[in-house]
């Protein structure tokens, strides 16, 4: 009943908001494809919300929803692309930088959504791909052994110390695999990136402690809600605040200077199938409807004006910190080249001692 | 009138008769065609310098070079034959000892236990890993009981050794099924002139019983091995938080490797394990053989007398059994069972408060998931009457079969086997993808099907040959010289026959398609999800509850499964 | 014309040469037996006519077709052969009734239904089953069984009916019975049968022609009763019959053979188809039934002794020796140990080159 009203609410707020509205010849044309196919790394339980307002607000579009992971998502593109049976309509993934080389090998169909001004400049990217969730990168830790959050740090220094010194951490000790997890290398990239020093000490004080690598962020949550690890960072923050509200003993924190956020990047792929419902789709999934279907979900919006959930506005406080979100840009290329990220791979094992 | 013709040299060249060569060569010659598809894809895929399907690939052997050069890579050989080999030193002893104990004593409970034992190789080895990290992870339910009472948890499952002895016990229904088969055939009179001579019990074992079933156990040692070098599920689970990789894992890995997936990469290690799998089961094909032979060998009359155990052996004796039954299939099942049935476990947490049935809701309203229940089922039931039948054809085609389309059957068989099923999976993607005439059915369930056809062919070849091996020769021989051709012997005599046990065969394939997980990985599309990949798929995200719930699903259906194999009067073998 | 020819057949077996040269003829109305100890190749002869097994060197024509020839390349699948084979096991279909079974080959010739039944019942009724046509097998006795599976190859009417030690899974009473019935029944049917056996009085008793076989060859072949009392070399003579060997030495004396052995001679005929030098090791063969034993001297008789009587039921087995001599012989009534007279017709103590000993 509350999820109705929501909509109810939401639908009416878009017309009143005067967001521009779908025309009528292309929602026809749309309806006259029949479906819209989805390649995406997002769990269905998270688009749940997203896919059945779309159908509910476009009746006779099926949603054909195809959860394959970012590798998945992308080895069924080229493949498809190559032999000339493309299946998706929409590309959408986690995976920043292979949607990024996916647009640079011509793989993605330019599209101007219709909600181009209500998002961020750093959202949309040539016309073609747009960010459409932004998802700060956090900490996990047990309730138990950090009671109220006490010793949680807050900032990048505070966490090296945690890592050096704090005995309740010892073995006990989890983040993201970056040789595993396309996220993972992300994350643990960007940090690279953007502030070298902390994070080689972090990774090296990381390995001294006995840490443990994980290739998804449920695995991690498991293991850090049933105390096997004490604390975990560079994960999906947004992930964690949903779990954190079903778990007294999941306990999520961010820093307070500075937090990266990742997006899912979303685009019609070239040869799409049905490439006006995709256009639809795309156009909803970044409408204060549509993305207030997601942050409802844990996957807060890129817009500033939603009701449900967090936003790019309000996100910042809502976590306790400044967030910075990667930019939707050729950077992202950066690591793809080989020997750049076979380097990266090696520091990494070498900071880990292994 | 003695005929003193001089014996003869064998002439060098002999015309020789197949029977329905035709029918054998085309249906042989069929599959042949389609296992090489997926695996001649990967060869050609592993020699090349990026995607088969970029026009700029050009043939290189960059690919071997880089494999062949990167330490992680002989990090991950090393893990898989240490994890291999340390299987076959848990397995083989224990089977052998579980083998004597069902087979020579008067144990009790014994038609029970026969069934029993053979439970946890039904179980589909992803759900095992998971099931063992709810129930003795560190802070599985039991490792938080353990520590409660002596302070500390005396085990680690995310270490080699957790692996180890975790792949062994699971693999103890192997080891026993061979060693078993040979034993029973043994005269028991021999063991009985040891004992009257004032041997002890486990003396007999040693000293007369062990030597006559070596071959047995050699055998079954070659085949654990190679299960080993292929298994997945385990280390994908078990090995994750650690870092273990062994290489059918350092495959999955070397897709994230380079941010995009390297196929030629994962090409060339699905190579190298065919290079050391090939031989292996090359040599184990021939142990079988001999081993067979031994066992008819003894055969013959020698009804096999129990030698008695006495109470405390059989307190002994069976109590060794339960543990190990309890460790290999309550433990993973129980866990599996619990996490489905709570939303949070763990160290401090009552479990009573956490129970929830919403992992099952979902199961109930998420498209993706209830269609792979449904197409689960469906594979398995349908696919499994499918399979059946090809398998037969298969079986038929190679039946009694002395000729060359005989010999390459056995060796097209082994090829799928060697292969990740994870590699054979995509391969089949690219497949149906890239060959025209197979558009239609790749975002289908049949596409699925014929890749888990091939996948289970050495297996379910296996049941029904097993089937066709029971008809005495006569039987067809007395229909040929009645009149009928070699098909038409097929259909009259052959099939009858053979009809109650491709029941068993039946039931026994479609647990092998239920649990089967890996293969269907890249095939799956919106509405052909299967329980087995989509559990994989999850895991990448790491959806435990809903994982927990597919697992659980599957444990139901596997059970339904052995319970109609049982029914079916199904053979396990193997 | 012959309706079975077979001529020089060969074959090897994994190097190993098991049918050397085996050739002979058989025609309608008459049974030829196969005899000979297992290994002998009997088997694989039989199976080789039957299509079962292919020969690397030999021709086989059945009724006129050529079935097997070598030299042309030629073998024909086991159903076009026009044969009936009656198998050692039965090998009936356990998942077809005894009609089903029988009817089966009518079935595959095209014969119409109604021709099928009448034919099938009454064959059946010829071996009086015709009231079991409707059971499975497994609800019939052996016998019953053998007579099915006699049947299912006969009702065709093939031009040769093969049958595989069709008697060895009887029990000993049943199986003198069923020889006789399966001779009356192929006679009265004018086939052309060929008969495997390892059992002599099985070959004599139902067989027109006896081939003897030995390691793949045919040692001797003929009637039955020309093989049994006129054997051209040692292994046919010792093979038939209940037999004494004695060894010792040819002495030609006056054109008279005689055989010298330790502390004893009789004179005796030399059966050896090569013929014997004089003065070399030979082999008597004397049937145990050629030995009359008396406790009174007799005329021309060995004196001997009588070491041990052994009763028989219908008679007396005596143990008899002197130096090397050692035999055994009948007779009707229990003797004093000690010396006695034996008479030995010369015509009945056959001598072989003893290939062994020299």
């Amino acid at each position: 009943m509350i999820k109705m009203s929501a909509f109810a609410a939401s639908t009416a707020m878009v017309i009143l908001g005067g967001a521009v509205p779908a025309l009528a010849q292309d929602v026809a044309a749309a309806t006259k494809e029949g479906a819209v196919s989805i390649y995406t790394a997002t769990d269905i339980s998270q688009a749940e919300t997203l896919v059945k307002a779309f159908e509910a607000k476009y009746p006779g579009i099926e949603v054909k929803y195809n959860d394959l992971g970012t590798n998945g998502t992308y080895n069924r593109a080229i493949s498809e692309y190559a032999a000339g049976q493309v299946g998706a309509d929409i590309i959408w993934t986690s995976g920043m930088d292979q949607e990024l080389k996916l647009y640079n090998d011509g793989l993605l169909q330019e599209y101007k959504s219709t909600q181009l001004k209500d998002l961020p400049d750093w959202a949309a990217y040539q016309n073609t791909v747009y960010a459409s969730t932004i998802e700060p990168v956090g900490m996990m830790y047990n309730t138990i052994a950090f009671p109220d959050g006490k010793g949680i740090p807050k900032t990048r220094a505070e966490l090296l110390t945690l890592l050096q010194s704090d005995q309740r951490v010892k073995g006990k000790v989890a983040t993201f695999d970056p040789e595993k997890s396309g996220a993972g290398f992300l994350f643990a990239t960007n940090e690279a990136r953007t502030s070298p020093d902390s994070f080689w000490a972090v990774s090296k004080a990381f390995g001294a402690s006995n840490g443990k690598t994980y290739s998804s962020s449920g695995a991690m949550k498991e293991s850090v809600i049933s105390g096997e690890n004490a604390f975990a960072y560079n994960i999906i923050g947004s992930y964690a605040i949903d779990w954190a509200k079903a778990n007294k003993t999941l306990g999520v924190a961010f820093f307070s200077d500075n937090n990266a956020a990742f997006s899912r990047l979303i685009a019609i792929a070239n040869g799409a199938p049905h490439p006006e419902a995709a256009k639809l789709f795309i156009d909803f999934a970044l409408s204060k409807e549509g993305q207030e279907s997601l942050a409802a979900k844990g996957l807060p919006s890129v817009r500033s004006d939603t009701s449900t959930g967090m936003n790019a506005k309000n996100l910042a406080d809502a976590i306790g910190g400044p967030v910075t979100p990667i930019k939707v840009d050729e950077g992202l290329l950066e690591y793809m080249g080989q020997t750049k990220r076979v380097k990266f791979m090696n520091d990494w094992r070498a900071a880990l001692g292994k | 009138m003695a005929d003193h013709i001089p014996a003869g040299k064998m002439p060098a060249f002999v015309a020789q008769r197949q029977d329905a060569a035709l029918t054998r060569g085309a249906i042989i010659g069929a599959l042949f065609l389609i296992v090489m598809m997926p695996v001649g894809l990967i060869i050609y895929q592993s020699l090349l310098s990026e995607a088969f399907f970029y026009k700029s690939a050009k043939l290189a052997l960059d690919a071997y070079a880089f494999i062949l050069t990167d330490p992680a890579f002989y990090e991950a050989l090393y893990t898989t034959v240490i994890i291999a080999a340390g299987m076959v030193a848990v397995a083989v002893p224990l089977g052998g000892v579980l083998a004597f104990l069902l087979t020579r004593t008067d144990i009790r409970f014994k038609r029970a236990l026969e069934i029993l034992v053979l439970v946890p190789m039904f179980i589909s080895s992803i759900v095992l890993g998971f099931g063992y990290t709810v129930a003795v992870g560190p802070t599985g339910a039991v490792s938080l009981a353990v520590r409660h009472v002596i302070g500390f948890v005396p085990w680690n499952i995310y270490s080699l050794p957790g692996i180890i002895v975790i792949a062994g016990l699971s693999h103890v229904p192997h080891v026993y099924l061979y060693v078993s088969a040979t034993m029973r055939n043994l005269p028991s009179d021999l063991e009985e002139a040891a004992r009257t001579t004032g041997a002890g019990l486990l003396r007999v074992l040693t000293d007369v019983t062990l030597p006559m079933v070596l071959p047995g156990m050699i055998f079954a040692a070659a085949l654990l091995l190679l299960l080993g070098l292929e298994m997945f599920g385990l280390p994908l689970v078990l090995g994750d938080p650690n870092g273990i990789l062994v290489l059918t894992t350092y495959i999955y890995k070397l897709t994230t490797l380079f941010g995009v997936p390297t196929y030629q990469l994962m090409a060339v290690v699905a190579v190298l394990l065919v290079l050391i799998t090939l031989p292996l089961i090359w040599v184990q094909r021939r142990l079988l053989r001999n081993a067979r032979r031994y066992a008819a060998l003894g055969g013959k009359g020698n009804r096999a007398t129990p030698l008695n155990l006495g109470r405390r052996g059989q307190i002994l004796a069976l109590g060794a059994i339960a543990l190990w039954l309890v460790i290999s299939v309550v433990l993973p099942i129980g866990g599996i069972i619990l996490r489905a049935f709570v939303d949070a476990w763990g160290e401090g947490i009552d479990l009573t408060q956490h129970f929830t049935l919403a992992h099952f809701k979902a199961l109930a309203d998420v498209p993706s998931l209830y269609h792979g229940i449904i197409n689960t089922i469906l594979i398995g039931v349908f696919g499994g009457i499918a399979a059946v039948f090809l398998y037969l054809v298969i079986g038929l085609a190679g039946h009694r079969n002395q000729g060359f389309s005989g010999t390459l059957l056995d060796y097209t068989v082994l090829l799928p086997r060697a292969l990740p099923g994870l590699v054979v999976g995509l391969a089949f993607f690219w497949v149906f993808l890239f060959v025209p005439a197979l558009h239609a059915v790749r975002t289908t369930l049949i596409s699925i099907f014929i890749a888990y056809a091939v996948v289970g062919l050495s297996y379910g070849l296996r049941l029904i040959q097993a089937n066709l091996m029971q008809i005495a020769p006569e039987l067809e021989e007395a229909a040929r010289t009645t009149g009928a051709t070699a098909l038409r012997t097929w259909r009259d005599v052959v099939i009858p026959l053979t009809r109650p046990g491709l029941a068993g065969a039946w039931a026994l394939i479609m647990i092998i398609f239920i649990r089967e997980y890996a293969t269907g990985v890249y095939l799956m599309s919106s509405g052909t999800e299967v329980i087995g990949s989509l559990m994989v798929s999850l895991l990448q995200t790491g959806a435990m509850d809903i994982i927990a719930a597919l697992a659980f699903v599957s444990i139901i259906l596997t059970a339904l499964g052995l319970f109609l194999a049982l029914k079916l009067g199904a053979r396990i073998n193997e | 014309m012959s309706d079975l020819i077979v001529e020089n057949v060969q074959k090897w077996l994994g190097g190993l040469q098991i049918l050397k040269g085996c050739s002979f003829v058989a025609n309608r109305g008459s049974i030829v037996a196969l005899l000979g100890a297992s290994g002998s190749g009997k088997t694989t002869l039989l199976r080789a006519m039957a299509g079962l097994g292919h020969p690397e060197i030999g021709r086989i024509v059945i009724g006129g077709q050529t079935v097997l020839d070598s030299d042309r390349g030629i073998i024909v699948p086991p159903e076009k052969r026009n044969i009936g084979l009656v198998f050692q096991s039965y090998a009936l279909w356990p998942h077809r009734t005894v009609r089903e079974n029988v009817g089966y080959g009518l079935k595959l010739r095209g014969v119409n239904r109604t021709d099928t039944a009448r034919r099938v019942q009454e064959t059946l009724e010829h071996i009086g089953l015709g009231h079991l046509a409707d059971r499975y097998p497994d609800q019939l006795s052996g016998g019953q069984q053998q007579r099915v599976a006699i049947c299912r190859a006969l009702v065709y009417e093939p031009k040769v009916l093969l049958l595989d030690e069709p008697l060895s899974n009887l029990d000993a009473k049943l199986r003198e019975e069923a020889r006789y019935w399966i001779r009356k029944l192929i006679l009265d049917l004018g086939l052309c049968a060929v008969l495997v056996t390892h059992d002599q009085s099985e070959a004599l008793a139902a067989a027109d022609q006896i081939i003897l076989l030995k390691d793949g060859r045919i040692v001797q072949s003929g009637a039955p009763h020309s093989i049994y009392s006129e054997p051209t070399n040692f292994f046919t003579a010792d093979f038939l019959g209940a037999n004494n060997i004695l060894k010792g030495v040819l002495r030609d004396q006056e054109g008279t053979a005689m055989i010298e052995g330790e502390g004893w001679r009789l004179p005796a005929t030399i059966r050896d188809a090569e013929g014997v030098a004089n003065g070399s090791n030979v082999r008597a063969v004397v049937r145990v039934e050629e030995i009359s034993v008396f406790d009174d001297p007799q005329e021309e008789g060995i004196e001997l002794d009588l070491v041990d009587n052994v009763y028989l039921g219908d008679k007396w087995e005596y143990r008899l020796e002197r130096g090397s001599f050692k035999a055994r012989a009948h007779g009707p009534r229990r003797l004093e140990a000690g010396r006695v007279w034996a008479q030995i017709p010369p015509q009945n103590v056959w001598l072989f080159q003893d290939t062994a000993a020299s």
